[in-house]
């Protein structure tokens, strides 16, 4: 079969090619997407190829691009809108909260509409335009958010996420974009939403993340396992809402031992929910206390010493894991 | 101008007793609460019954709805029935909400109306969006947004008019100044001489209309409409009108100039298009009469059976939130 190595990004770009290419009802839209291929290049070519009446700018309003999607989704079209970044989407944060979470609870009638949003930190984006804020989405009801931290999962999810009934945030993390590479074979099926996946087997501690910090998370194990100090799982969630509890309790259960890993702010964090998940259906398999690794409840700082700090990454993933594997 | 050369009599009996209709179902709302017999708020649009009849009425079947709080005859415009309507501020399982949300809050897709939200502005980008994805799809459709003039402050009003301006989305933004925002006069709501005024800076026509003359509305309305379908394009349109009563039924409206009031209850939508109905002969007397008791039938009919109606089952509670598929 044949194969290539592509990027994060180009994963994503995959996607919506193919989308666009299968399904006439699709069509993308934000700010700077069209010719210019948007400020990351995630739809670079995309334009030329379909042209504008399926791929095209809009003005610098987020209210107007997510509000429109749902009027465009409720009416036989299938819209795919860009946040240039996740942060900017807080100004129209009320579009999905009030009206696409609650639209079909309320009217019976479906949104099918995703909203990508490229977020994270790490490379000196400062404080609004490092916002990692999955926890606010994933507190929407009627809402799914899909945080993809491999190429091949960032391509089969997105068609998923893309051809589901319901809205979704797609969050990219922007590290990630030109940072992770994989050979994906050229063919390729959808993966569902709502499976997590065990992309490092252990038997001592599971660490259970998303996004960028489960490749922190491989790294720690790796080095752990070098030091001959543990064999620690890797549960990447893949999807945050629907979220796999059954795939969290097994990794308790065979390990009985958990940390929890992500980039966002610590108090009411997406980990609390998981903390929580582990202590309603897993306190009884537990051999220590649930550890939470995560930013501190301070804006994201710009400057790379202060950046470094705040940010959670390989070597202070070791440092609580080694503590956790001691207790 | 020979007006029945531009609205038949079909079209005005239908407006008229729209307004009619939509008068006597809020009257009833309006007992019913005071009597402590409904749950939730009552927020009517007694008073500005026109603006709803004459866009509706001049609209197309294809055409898609944004109405707002005070725009029953929008609903009723497009055929949603009496018995919906009491059956969704009853709050019964049978309405078009189910019970999940009440009063206002509903819309029949089916009839291009979409349901509204509490927050203001917020309908507009929708109504934009499903324009536009209507037109895609090969479908002659123009979008009514209708907007108060305390909701021209939101930060939507701004996006939507813009957004549909610059990508050529053929939407009437109807805004209906009815003076009041809650109880703020619009000398805190806006510094223009008039709303039209905005439309110069989004780069679109815009109109002023007298909002309780549903005849002359219609007519405007009319070629406004088949104006956008040759060359799609938003447009301004401000409705002059006054709130007849309180924001809600729980608010007595006391910082309403009486003498305002009382200058616009001379100028009572329904009493304007009686007149005009009557001046053209298309109604007599009686028969204007006999369409006051059917439309007085058909509410009393419509709110008993609703009443008879099954409320929602609490097992339901979580079921719909998301979408099977």
């Amino acid at each position: 079969m044949p194969t290539a190595e592509i990027t994060f990004l180009e994963a994503i770009r995959q996607a919506l090619q193919r989308l666009l290419r299968e399904r006439s009802e699709v069509v993308l839209y934000g700010q700077d997407i069209g010719s210019f291929g948007g400020a990351f290049k995630v739809t670079a070519g995309l334009q030329k190829e379909f042209g504008a009446a399926r791929v095209f700018d809009t003005p610098i309003s987020e209210s107007a691009i997510l509000g429109s999607a749902i009027g465009m989704a409720t009416q036989g079209l299938r819209p795919v809108v860009e946040m240039q970044f996740a942060d900017f989407m807080m100004t129209a944060v009320h579009q999905l909260l009030n009206n696409a979470s609650t639209l079909h609870y309320r009217t019976g009638i479906a949104a099918p509409m995703t909203v990508r949003a490229p977020c994270g930190g790490g490379f000196g984006g400062g404080p609004f335009h490092s916002e990692e804020l999955e926890t606010f989405f994933c507190h929407m009801p009627g809402i799914k958010v899909v945080y993809p931290a491999f190429p091949a999962d960032a391509r089969a999810l997105l068609y998923s996420a893309v051809m589901d009934p319901n809205p979704v945030v797609y969050l990219e993390n922007k590290y990630l974009y030109r940072h992770v590479k994989e050979w994906l074979p050229n063919d390729w099926m959808p993966t569902p939403l709502g499976v997590a996946r065990v992309c490092r087997p252990g038997t001592d501690a599971v660490v259970l993340t998303y996004g960028a910090m489960v490749h922190e998370a491989l790294r720690a194990a790796e080095q752990l396992a070098a030091e001959d100090v543990g064999e620690v799982m890797v549960l990447d969630l893949r999807t945050l809402k629907p979220l796999d509890t059954d795939a969290i309790v097994a990794a308790v259960a065979a390990t009985n031992r958990v940390l929890i890993v992500h980039e966002g702010w610590h108090t009411s964090g997406f980990g609390a929910e998981l903390a929580a998940v582990v202590a309603e259906r897993a306190f009884h398999l537990l051999d220590a206390p649930v550890g939470r690794l995560t930013a501190p409840d301070c804006p994201i700082p710009f400057a790379p010493e202060l950046e470094k700090a705040y940010r959670p990454d390989a070597e202070k993933i070791h440092k609580a894991l080694v503590e956790l594997l001691e207790y | 101008m020979n007006r029945k050369a531009d609205i038949s009599k079909d079209a005005a009996l239908a407006m008229l007793r729209c307004m009619l209709l939509a008068r006597r179902i809020e009257e009833r709302m309006v007992r019913l609460y005071h009597q402590g017999q409904i749950f939730g708020g009552v927020y009517t649009g007694i008073g500005q019954e026109a603006i709803g009849t004459a866009t509706t009425s001049a609209a197309g079947p294809d055409d898609l709805f944004a109405p707002c709080i005070r725009d029953m005859t929008v609903h009723v415009g497009r055929g949603t029935t009496a018995l919906t309507i009491f059956r969704q501020f009853l709050g019964r399982v049978t309405g078009p909400t189910r019970g999940r949300d009440g009063n206002v809050h509903y819309g029949e897709i089916e009839r291009g109306v979409f349901s509204m939200i509490s927050h203001l502005g917020a309908m507009l980008p929708v109504v934009t969006g499903g324009v536009m994805a209507r037109r895609r799809l090969g479908r002659d459709t123009i979008g009514f947004a209708y907007i108060g003039d305390g909701g021209t402050s939101t930060g939507d009003f701004h996006e939507a008019i813009n957004f549909a301006a610059v990508l050529d989305v053929p939407v009437i933004f109807v805004v209906e100044n009815n003076q009041f925002a809650y109880s703020t006069p619009t000398s805190y709501q806006f510094r223009c001489k008039n709303l039209v005024e905005r439309a110069a800076g989004y780069g679109i026509e815009g109109f002023t209309a007298d909002g309780n003359d549903a005849w002359a509305l219609r007519e405007l309305v009319s070629k406004l409409a088949a104006k956008m379908r040759q060359q799609p394009r938003p447009v301004l349109l401000v409705c002059e009108t006054l709130r007849m009563r309180g924001h809600g039924e729980h608010d007595d409206a006391s910082y309403i100039p009486r003498e305002l009031l009382a200058a616009w209850a001379k100028r009572d939508p329904i009493a304007l298009l009686r007149e005009r109905i009557t001046q053209a002969q298309f109604a007599t007397a009686t028969e204007l009469a006999a369409l006051e008791q059917a439309v007085q039938t058909e509410v009393d009919e419509s709110y008993q059976q609703a009443l008879n109606d099954p409320l929602p089952d609490a097992a339901t509670l979580t079921e719909g939130v998301y979408a099977d598929g």
